[in-house]
């Protein structure tokens, strides 16, 4: 069903974010990243941030890490941001 | 608006502990309620909320395990609490407001646009004298019944707008470029006489009989081109008169000249450097001045600048400051140099020129000197000028009798 939908994505050229519900991750330097599409907060302290989304998890790793706001759909994280890692 | 709307209903920053503050935070989340300024700090979280959602989350604690402690209020509904007892502050904010209302009621102002003929003060003269002055309740002005006054009082105008814009009455006004009315042709016979002494250099005749040449000198007051036209018959002899309005352009050499006097000595103001400064604040009818007396009998000059105070663009406030400036100076008297009485001999020779170039006149030639008469100066000035001399004049209508009479 995945297969189906990534190739009519592709196709159509319609945005996966939208179509999948993939994560989108948007960074202003290295100060500040928007994160949309996620589910869930799993961990959250002032060097890490680890997020639930659809098909993976997201971990953002920096120092004075602080939410400027997060809702369902999107969230604001600013601080130095060191890294930012994929997991399963 | 999003900060207004949290300021106006008040918002607290809460510390967050507890067993697991993750699945909390993903609650108020799936509930909705909004948190801002997450920030962890020594493994405590701290966040913002609103009063609303704070009351809403109780549920949330208990399945979260975690507790909330309120570390700050902000707001206006926490501002109005902890400021409730200062009666005084809130009645002059009230009373603040209230002036500024009414104050706005009123027109501060007038100004008018696009005026050329009539200057600003004779215009608000006459809106004034239709009940139209600084001070007065906006709603008594009826902005079409003042256009319609204004049209029908200066027909010069074509086209007036008025509007009354935060406290000021704005006119704008299209007065009309072109002459009025066009002058009605005459027709009464008459002839073009001299209007003072000079040689005639060229002349145009487009009706009547040319009594002058070119190159002939004439007196004051001599006819130049006569409406008279006699009508002769085979022997060359006048048998009858014709009579025209005569019309023509005569140009003459002329000359003009001018005396002006300058006294022998000169004063200068000469500055010497000390300046007092004062500023004069002016509400309604009030005036006050700020600026120390002067003891010591100098002679100062005063500058002033003149402004009215005013919010935002047009919100004009019945209140003027002026800023006053006062130079010390003395006075002393010296004869001129030579370089500053050349000056003063163009100066006025040049204001001559411009009177003159206004009328039309070609200059030709210009002599100005400067002579000494012992208990003043004069300055002596020629012109010779080529300029159009001819005037009109009416034909006697009793002499014109008799001259029919005598063809009869």
């Amino acid at each position: 069903m995945d297969q189906i939908k990534i190739a009519a994505a592709d196709r159509l050229k319609l945005p996966k974010d939208v179509v999948l519900g993939e994560v989108l991750v948007s960074f202003v330097g290295r100060s500040c990243v928007t994160i949309e599409n996620y589910r869930g907060i799993l961990i959250y302290d002032d060097s890490t941030v680890k997020l639930q989304a659809k098909h993976c998890r997201l971990s953002i790793h920096g120092k004075r890490l602080h939410i400027d706001y997060y809702n369902h759909d999107e969230m604001k994280i600013t601080g130095l941001i060191q890294s930012m890692e994929f997991g399963d | 608006m999003r900060a207004c709307y949290r300021l106006w209903n008040g918002y607290l920053r809460i510390r967050l502990t507890g067993f697991s503050p993750e699945r909390f935070l993903n609650l108020c989340m799936a509930n909705q309620i909004a948190v801002w300024d997450l920030r962890c700090v020594d493994g405590e979280y701290q966040f913002l909320m609103t009063v609303r959602d704070f009351r809403r989350v109780k549920h949330l604690v208990r399945k979260a395990q975690v507790h909330l402690k309120i570390l700050g209020r902000y707001g206006l509904p926490f501002f109005l609490y902890r400021n409730r007892r200062r009666k005084l502050y809130g009645a002059g904010v009230a009373v603040f407001f209230l002036i500024l209302f009414l104050m706005s009621r009123f027109i501060w102002s007038i100004s008018i646009e696009g005026n050329q003929k009539f200057t600003d003060d004779r215009m608000i003269h006459d809106l004034e004298s239709w009940g139209i002055r600084y001070g007065m309740v906006k709603s008594g002005i009826d902005c079409e019944n003042l256009e319609e006054a204004i049209r029908s009082h200066y027909p010069e105008i074509l086209w007036v707008s008025a509007r009354v814009s935060g406290t000021r009455l704005l006119i704008r006004v299209k007065e009309n470029e072109v002459i009025g009315s066009i002058p009605e042709r005459e027709h009464e016979p008459g002839d073009l006489v001299a209007a003072k002494d000079g040689t005639v250099t060229r002349m145009i005749v487009r009706k009547g009989k040319a009594l002058v040449e070119p190159g002939e000198e004439v007196v004051k007051g001599q006819v130049l081109i006569s409406g008279e036209i006699p009508i002769l018959d085979d022997a060359g002899e006048p048998v009858k008169y014709q009579y025209v309005r005569a019309d023509g352009d005569i140009y003459a050499r002329t000359y003009q000249t001018y005396q002006e006097r300058l006294p022998v000595l000169t004063s200068r103001r000469v500055k010497t450097g000390k300046i007092r400064k004062g500023v004069r604040l002016q509400i309604g009818p009030l005036s006050f001045l700020w600026m120390l007396p002067d003891t010591s009998g100098r002679q100062w000059e005063l500058t002033s600048q003149n402004r009215q105070v005013v919010l935002m663009r047009d919100f004009y406030l019945p209140v003027w400051i002026e800023l006053i400036r006062a130079e010390e100076y003395s006075l002393y008297e010296r004869e001129w140099s030579e370089a500053e009485l050349e000056e003063q001999k163009k100066r006025i020779n040049t204001q001559k020129i411009q009177n003159l170039m206004q009328k039309g006149v070609q200059i030709i030639e210009n002599n100005v000197r400067i002579l000494n008469k012992n208990s003043f100066l004069e300055i002596d000035g020629t012109f010779v000028l080529e300029e159009p001399i001819g005037i009109r004049q009416n034909m006697n209508r009793e002499e014109e009798n008799e001259l029919l009479d005598e063809c009869n």
